[in-house]
């Protein structure tokens, strides 16, 4: 069983440990049986993977903001007002990119400013300088379960201080919190580090403590094809099962069709399923996670409410466990609270409207879905081909190869050769396929759909298309028609 | 054919509009040395010396882009590149503000030109027609 045979050693993971626990001051207040020992005192309604378990059963889809700010206090009163005001069903502490990049001198210098300025200098939460003691006062200021979303490439230190600070569930992995978030770190060296965090999900499971691990779903945000983010998806799931992470909640971004974005959906429960099986691991619980438009939003808050709206539609009707919610500020970047409270409510009443009704039936939703899945699995094989069933080998090389290939990274380890477009009725297609190893037969059918736009337009398929799909929404479309001359 | 230097500023990882920018200054006839994402300041001004580059052109759309640039200009000056057009855009500050708060702050910073959230490269290239001449 591959579960037992790449498991990094007790030796190797304390080795790391001392190293990481010492790289910041903060890092001596982590105590791993102490922290069990808190974890455990926490009641279900507390426990991440135990309130999407009830979602999946009661077939709900629950909601969740993205949201951090600088300071403790208010911190912890925009998790309050966002509960409260909002109506979250799970709540988010959002990482400053400092921390995400490590410098937690720059952070300290970001969090004496928005003290001294009286306003925000830091764009979320710099959870590795709170500390511990911090990190608890925030998960015990709500009554719902926590989790870090960050975009971090090394994540070990925090991950160390945000399972001790009492969250119950880690969202990133060694490829989607690499390729969409790093410019010169190989996937090599970042699927090592998440390895670290895995195991150390995997020691709490063994302790007896369940924590959500949630590779990050719409990798750029940007047109990604639903079969690249789910291959993502499924490696991460594979490396953290690995690992003995037992709770996965596997993401993908809304690309804006209806059909499509259904059909993904259930593309990735199913696939995920296929392949932790494959490997012997049955007794890992998948959720979905359907993540609201994730490109450019209009600046107009009414069509902002618009795409949100479009969005909880569609993660309800594709029986997503949870929808990551956006905000009608989110033209201009991080919202107040209360702007932020606003998504949620509009989110929530299609949540609740639509409870009732479900679209996986229909034709063409499970059209889209059986394609995602043969292009889905042509990927993973040929991954797991170049790496010998080795999960991080496979990862590797398929990057280097252009196996898999993710749109508009700032990575230079990712070929960058593949192109998106919509076709004419939105869906997110290929323009350049790269290296991607499709058939004739998914090749044809990519071709023949961007043939059918680009003469409706009468203009060829081309890179202008693609930048025209890039701000459509922003500019009240989906599909990017060319401008009248 | 004039030079631009083009990056994202700081820890900032968002790639999509520099690549935009990229092919539509590039299209719009610059030579464009585009640096990609996470640039540092040193990085910015010693691409731009090493160019003789005759603007540097810095995006930021995380929020942090007040702290990432404090004290561009001075830096430019000690490098004796003092009179180089600075020109940003994009999220500049965390949240929603209104802009001409946001552009007095950075033009303090002495930034030539400064845009809103969701400018279109026409609008930039406009301006870098004026400030450069052709």
């Amino acid at each position: 069983m591959s579960d037992t045979l790449h498991k990094m050693s007790m030796d190797e993971f304390r080795r790391q440990r001392e190293e990481v626990l010492a790289s910041w001051p903060t890092g001596k207040d982590v105590d791993f049986q102490e922290a069990v020992d808190y974890h455990k005192s926490l009641p279900d309604s507390k426990v991440f993977s135990k309130k999407l378990e009830m979602a999946r059963k009661e077939k709900i889809t629950l909601i969740q903001p993205r949201a951090g700010v600088p300071l403790i206090d208010k911190h912890i009163e925009l998790m309050q007002f966002l509960e409260k005001e909002g109506h979250a069903d799970l709540l988010p502490t959002t990482i400053d990119s400092y921390t995400r990049h490590n410098l937690y001198h720059d952070c300290e210098k970001g969090i004496q400013e928005s003290i001294a300025q009286g306003k925000d200098m830091l764009n979320g939460f710099p959870a590795v300088n709170h500390g511990v003691a911090n990190c608890r006062r925030v998960t015990e200021s709500v009554s719902v379960p926590m989790q870090i979303r960050h975009g971090t490439p090394d994540a070990r230190l925090l991950t160390e201080i945000a399972y001790a600070g009492g969250f119950t569930s880690y969202e990133g992995g060694g490829i989607s919190y690499n390729v969409p978030y790093a410019k010169d770190r190989t996937i090599d060296e970042t699927i090592r580090y998440w390895k670290y965090t895995d195991r150390l999900t995997g020691l709490y499971e063994e302790a007896g403590v369940q924590i959500d691990r949630e590779p990050y779903g719409p990798l750029t945000g940007t047109l990604v094809p639903p079969c690249i983010s789910h291959a993502v998806a499924v490696m991460e799931a594979l490396l953290a099962a690995e690992q003995g992470v037992k709770h996965i909640s596997v993401g993908y971004g809304q690309c804006g069709n209806l059909y499509q974005d259904i059909g993904a959906i259930y593309a990735l429960e199913e696939v995920t399923r296929e392949y932790l099986d494959r490997f012997g691991f049955t007794d890992v619980s998948i959720s979905t996670v359907f993540h609201q438009w994730m490109g450019g939003f209009p600046q107009d808050e009414a069509q902002a409410f618009a795409v949100i709206s479009w969005g909880a539609a569609t993660a309800v009707l594709a029986g997503a466990t949870k929808v990551i919610v956006k905000s009608p500020h989110e033209a201009f970047g991080i919202p107040t609270k209360e702007a932020n409270a606003a998504g949620l409510r509009a989110t929530k009443q299609l949540a609740n409207m639509l409870s009732c009704q479900t679209m996986h039936n229909g034709p063409r939703a499970m059209a889209e879905k059986h394609m995602i899945l043969a292009e889905t699995r042509a990927i993973l094989d040929k991954t797991l081909e170049l790496g010998g069933n080795d999960f991080e080998k496979a990862a590797v090389a398929a990057f280097a190869a252009g196996v898999i290939d993710v749109p508009f990274s700032p990575s230079k380890y990712n070929r960058g050769a593949v192109l998106p477009a919509r076709d004419n009725e939105g869906a997110i297609r290929f323009l350049s396929f790269g290296n991607l190893p499709f058939n004739d037969d998914i090749k044809g059918t990519h071709i023949a759909k961007l043939e059918e736009r680009a003469k409706f337009e009468k203009r060829p398929a081309s890179f202008q298309m693609v930048i025209d799909d890039v701000y459509a929404i922003s500019e009240g479309k989906l599909v990017g028609r060319p401008k009248k001359q | 054919m004039k030079t631009l230097v083009l990056g994202v500023i700081g820890a900032d990882v968002h790639a999509v509009g520099n690549k935009i920018l990229e092919h539509a200054f590039t299209e719009a006839g610059y030579k464009v040395v585009n640096l990609g994402v996470m640039v540092s300041q040193d990085e910015f001004i010693k691409a731009a010396i090493e160019t003789n580059a005759d603007a540097i052109m810095v995006s930021s759309l995380y929020g942090q882009g007040e702290l990432d640039c404090q004290g561009m200009r001075e830096k430019c000056i000690e490098a004796g590149i003092g009179d180089i057009p600075l020109f940003c855009g994009g999220n500049l500050v965390v949240g929603k503000h209104d802009f001409a708060e946001t552009e007095k702050i950075f033009k303090d910073m002495g930034f030539n030109y400064v845009y809103a959230p969701g400018t279109m490269p026409d609008v930039t290239i406009a301006d870098l027609r004026k400030e450069l001449g052709e």
